[in-house]
């Protein structure tokens, strides 16, 4: 069974258009790249039901949103861009009006979290750096007990230590077989571990929805020192620099004089599929 | 069970599992019947995905290495001689074949390979 299932999600701007068909599957991590204004925020903002003017049909477990919002929205907790709530309030008051808010909020919970990220209770939330912010937002998702966790960028700015805090607390989220996770990044390490799905949207339009592992099965990234025709057939993303070329391939016969081919890491993948090289579209291969 | 992941050895994750857990099979680390770390607990722990887990764990199974009771969890199946000759001899091949390949390649004629082969023997 499907978790989330975006039938034409549609938020137009005029100059922008986000217009999704898409999947995020129940019980796996499912990873949102793009390039920045790709549309991954308003993706999300338009889930939680934040784009007022968005179109199209968002259904949870087959049950469409419209008519069901108070309690699928109950069951999703969401890491924004940046807080959606006063930061001139002190941990301590936030937490006490998510608990009167939040049925499931879990107060023990966010003790623990609390400590674990070693976070201060009295300061005002806009005296906390960024990462510091992340990290609190992440906290008070966690505690109101979702089945859904829809994080955007929740490791920017975050330092490596906690970095891996925030995975590993993804990852024990995850342990609940009926669980979901939706996070957009540009850290893409974070991915190529424990994303099980990735969707990557390029100028509003989902681009590639696909398991990680079968993309990277899929593709091989080529370094060559030149360019055969036979090579450029199925080259994607072709990156010219002194010494030769890097490109994206299906093609698994490319072999050569000081030619090299590996699986690509999902950053080579987003590198190759994100920018226009002159070499068509690149997403006329999909 | 141990298991080492590597993000620069280029090979995928669910084979460096896949090898690894078939090696302490045959060594005989694992036991026949022993239970093994649920597929969530195996991809939290190695800080892998859910999907790639679970794709070691089937093909381990589908190879009869392990076995999976529903609800219960996985375990090491019962060792059964034939297969793990068949399987040792099958991998064998495929290296060999490799080599080979490699031999033809280059131009290394067979009486070449053959003599290094006793070489590496130590016939």
């Amino acid at each position: 069974m499907y978790g989330l299932e975006m039938e034409n999600l549609t938020v137009d701007y005029g100059k922008f258009r986000l217009e999704a068909t898409m999947k995020v599957r129940r019980g796996c991590i499912t990873g949102l790249i793009g390039k920045n204004g790709s549309g991954k925020s308003t993706l999300i903002r338009a889930i939680m039901r934040q784009e007022d003017g968005a179109t199209g049909k968002i259904l949870y477990d087959g049950k469409p949103f419209a008519g069901n919002e108070t309690e699928i929205l109950g069951k999703i907790a969401c890491v924004f861009d940046s807080p959606h709530f006063s930061t001139y309030l002190k941990p301590k008051r936030i937490a006490r009006l998510f608990g009167t808010i939040y049925k499931n909020f879990d107060m023990d919970m966010y003790e623990k979290l609390m400590r674990k990220f070693d976070l201060p209770s009295d300061m005002r939330l806009n005296k906390f750096s960024y990462g510091m912010q992340k990290k609190y937002c992440i906290i008070l998702a966690l505690c109101q007990r979702p089945e859904i966790l829809i994080l955007d960028e929740p490791t920017s700015g975050v330092d490596p230590y906690d970095r891996g805090n925030v995975v590993e607390l993804i990852q024990e989220f995850m342990m609940d077989e009926s669980h979901t996770v939706l996070f957009s990044t540009h850290i893409t390490e974070d991915l190529d571990k424990i994303a099980d799905y990735i969707v990557m949207l390029r100028d509003g339009k989902v681009a590639l929805d696909d398991e990680k592992d079968s993309i990277c099965d899929t593709y091989r990234l080529v370094q060559c020192p030149s360019l055969t025709a036979e090579m450029e057939k199925g080259a994607v993303g072709v990156r010219k620099t002194m010494f030769g070329y890097t490109f994206l391939t299906k093609d698994r016969d490319i072999s050569g004089e000081g030619v090299q081919v590996k699986a690509p890491t999902i950053e080579e993948l987003f590198i190759h599929l994100s920018g226009n090289d002159g070499h068509g579209d690149p997403f006329s291969e999909f | 069970m141990h298991i080492n992941i590597s993000y620069v050895s280029g090979q995928p994750i669910y084979e460096q599992i896949e090898r690894q857990i078939r090696a302490q099979v045959l060594s005989g680390e694992l036991r026949a019947g022993e239970t093994l770390p649920s597929i969530r607990t195996l991809a939290k722990e190695l800080k892998i995905g859910i999907v790639t887990a679970k794709r070691a764990y089937d093909d381990l199974c589908a190879e009869g290495f392990l076995y999976s009771a529903q609800g219960k969890g996985v375990f090491v199946a019962e060792k059964r001689p034939d297969d793990l000759q068949n399987y040792k001899l099958g991998k064998l091949r495929e290296q060999l074949a490799a080599a080979a390949e490699f031999a033809r390649a280059n131009g290394v004629t067979p009486p070449e390979v053959e003599q290094i082969l006793k070489e590496i023997l130590g016939e």
